[in-house]
């Protein structure tokens, strides 16, 4: 109780509301702005939270992340675009609806049922993060190991469109942890007498050259698609708030189903709100008595989108907080900023910085309130965003980006790490490599190998990993997970063969 | 027709992937023997280099396999159309290398003429590259330009006292 006063305390200071205002409306704003994503503005943020406090620095993410879900929305709706891939299912109600002539009434669900969704999701995550974290803190180095192979794998078979090349993508992040000064003895490794490298590679430069390089890169391939301008829904639009309100909560069976199925998903390492919305608006339609409705500008498919992905918010913290383990690229950068100020993240954060984490939580729902009071007063501000044009966004956000790499520990070698990170990131993106798993692989690796050593140095019995039985648990898991994705990429290519043999017969 | 060109593209990507597969599968056997070479430690049973030599020998499988794997799907015919294939779809997206090389340049030259004068000539050159050309454009770029380098500068400087590289002058 203490700590959640304390926590509370410092989450409502002036200077930390001002802060988190801010971090909603630049997160809102960055997600609107088609080809910027939630990820890139979360990294962009990052740097400026290093003068902060701890705590103040993640409320003012915090707040971006939740901005960023809702943010998405805006292009979703009006344009048919979506501004970020969590919000792809939002199209396809929201956007019919707003041709429809209502494209007030299609941002207002929007925005309700994100903020439910986050709501109902910190409210799971009180529950769920502090009895994990109690349970594994009893884990020894052993299940730690055998957890972060599993959550590897998980990622890896989840994200993208190969099994093989996700896992690879997850095996070279690790190996890039390995260059620099080993995690226990302190050796140099792999650099080779290059100044650059003896440091090893820094977490920040990676994210920002794999995340934000060589996606604002990717937003340039098309070269007649940049030159012209996408034309807005116009007209006077009626944002029917309050009557909306209603609306959204005369859906508790469908917010509450959304919204946790989002939660679990968060809670899975790799899997975010880009799989949430999709997951979420599938099952509402299977439910509903209208399917026939959906996709032509249903609520219940904007309201099942909308609290799904939100939801994924909250979800991807249990893992976080209660493990350290991050669950997405999101919460790999939030883990980076409390590494950042010292703070080293695992089962004991939440006994031994107890305020921090309260006052995590405090800062999700204060951030919802937040995202809530900024689009309901500005959504007309924010229509104009989505005209911004690709060719103005491109050059700035990679210059922001170069601040960003400097910043951290004011070297110029980390900008030439940048543009060859930049680089090789694009053409890994180019090839149909996932880059999400390695980015995790990155950020788990010294964890993976510091817990495999300390488990070796304990005892040198190999077999305990195998005879522990939540070491072993974990280890089928990831099996299983390697299995189950072998096994649906087989489905899969023997479907597309047998559609184009009919194709070609 | 056009589905063939597709299936050309498609076996063209595959080509790619191999080559990068080929090219991990080096790497990590060249760093698996780099990682021989790290000193161990009496106090432990694995020292420095055994969890990298784990993870390149992992990576080594996984390439083999995929390697497998891609080679059965490529046509002998392939690889003929290969340096084509790769000249058309580089062609296609030339505003990626225009992009990237001016990035490379900017990053360059910031030590030399500063972060902001860089900034501004970054930034208005590859808008003006991108964009529709019309006066009102032009006029935007050149103000945003303004504001992202000098701007941005004065904005790190004064509240975040983060000092940006100022350059030789």
């Amino acid at each position: 109780m203490d700590d959640f006063l304390i926590g509370a305390t410092q989450i409502f200071t002036f200077s930390t509301l001002v802060y988190m205002f801010a971090g909603s409306i630049a997160g809102i704003v960055a997600a609107a702005i088609p080809g910027f994503t939630v990820t890139m503005a979360i990294v962009l943020t990052l740097p400026l939270t290093f003068a902060m406090e701890p705590l103040q620095g993640i409320a003012v993410m915090l707040s971006v992340y939740v901005g960023g879900y809702t943010g998405g929305l805006i292009s979703a709706a009006l344009l048919g675009i979506p501004g970020t891939p969590s919000s792809v299912a939002t199209t396809f109600d929201a956007y019919p609806m707003a041709r429809n002539g209502e494209p007030g009434r299609a941002l207002s669900i929007g925005v309700w049922a994100s903020f439910f969704g986050t709501i109902i999701s910190t409210v799971v995550l009180i529950f769920a993060a502090p009895p994990l974290a109690l349970f594994a803190v009893k884990l020894g180095p052993w299940e730690y190991f055998s957890l972060i192979v599993f959550a590897l794998t998980i990622v890896g078979s989840l994200v993208g469109s190969s099994v093989v090349r996700g896992m690879l993508a997850g095996l070279v992040g690790l190996l890039i942890s390995t260059v620099g000064t080993d995690p226990i003895l302190g050796r140099a490794r792999f650099d080779f007498d290059i100044e650059m490298l003896q440091t090893g590679f820094p977490f920040l430069v990676v994210l920002i050259g794999i995340f934000a390089i060589s996606q604002l890169v990717s937003e340039v391939e098309d070269a007649k698609n940049i030159r012209s301008g996408n034309s807005l829904v116009t007209g006077a639009i009626d944002f029917q708030t309050w009557k909306v309100f209603k609306e959204v909560l005369m859906r508790p069976v469908n917010l509450l189903r959304s919204s946790i199925l989002g939660v679990l998903i968060g809670a899975l390492p790799g899997a975010g709100g880009s799989i949430a919305n999709l997951l979420a608006y599938d099952q509402a339609k299977r439910a509903s008595k209208y399917p026939e409705r959906f996709g032509k500008g249903e609520t219940d498919g904007i309201v099942a989108s909308e609290a799904g992905n939100s939801a994924t918010a909250g979800g991807g913290l249990i893992p976080l907080i209660g493990l350290g383990i991050p669950g997405s690229a999101v919460d790999a950068i939030l883990m980076a900023s409390l590494m950042v100020h010292g703070i080293s993240v695992g089962p004991r954060l939440i006994l031994d910085h107890g305020d921090l984490v309260y006052g995590m939580f405090i800062a999700m729902a204060v951030a919802s309130l937040m995202m809530l009071i900024v689009s309901v007063f500005s959504m007309r501000l924010f229509l104009r965003i989505t005209q911004v044009p690709k060719w103005a966004i491109v050059p700035v956000v990679m210059t922001c980006c170069v601040v960003g790499a400097f910043a951290l520990n004011n070297r110029v070698t980390d900008l030439y790490l940048l543009i060859i990170i930049g680089i090789a990131g694009y053409a890994m993106r180019a090839l149909g490599y996932s880059l999400a798993p390695l980015v995790l692989g990155v950020i788990l690796g010294p964890i993976a190998e510091t817990n495999l050593r300390r488990a070796l140095m304990t005892d040198a019995d190999l077999s305990l990993f195998i005879s522990r039985p939540i070491s072993l648990i974990f280890l089928v898991a990831a099996v299983l997970s390697i299995a189950w994705a072998i096994r649906s990429h087989l489905k899969n290519s023997k479907t597309t063969k047998r559609t184009s043999n009919e194709s070609a017969s | 027709m056009s589905n063939s060109t597709h299936d050309k593209v498609l076996e063209a990507g595959e080509i790619a992937r191999l080559l990068s597969y080929f090219i991990i599968l080096i790497a990590s056997v060249g760093l698996f023997f780099a990682a021989y070479n790290i000193p161990t430690s009496r106090f432990e049973t694995l020292g420095a280099g055994a969890f990298p030599q784990i993870v390149c020998a992992v990576i080594g499988l996984l390439t083999m396999f995929a390697i497998v794997d891609s080679l059965r799907k490529i046509s002998y015919l392939g690889y003929g159309r290969f340096y084509t294939e790769v000249k058309a779809w580089m062609h296609r997206r030339y505003l990626v290398f225009i992009t990237l090389g001016a990035l490379a340049l900017y990053i360059l030259v910031i030590p030399i003429i500063g972060f902001s004068i860089a900034s501004m000539i970054f930034i208005f050159t590859v808008q003006v590259i991108l964009m529709p050309r019309t006066t009102k454009s032009i006029v935007i770029a050149f103000i945003t330009a303004l504001v992202f380098s000098f701007g941005l500068n004065w904005l790190f400087a004064e509240v975040f006292t983060v000092f940006l590289p100022r350059g030789v002058f």
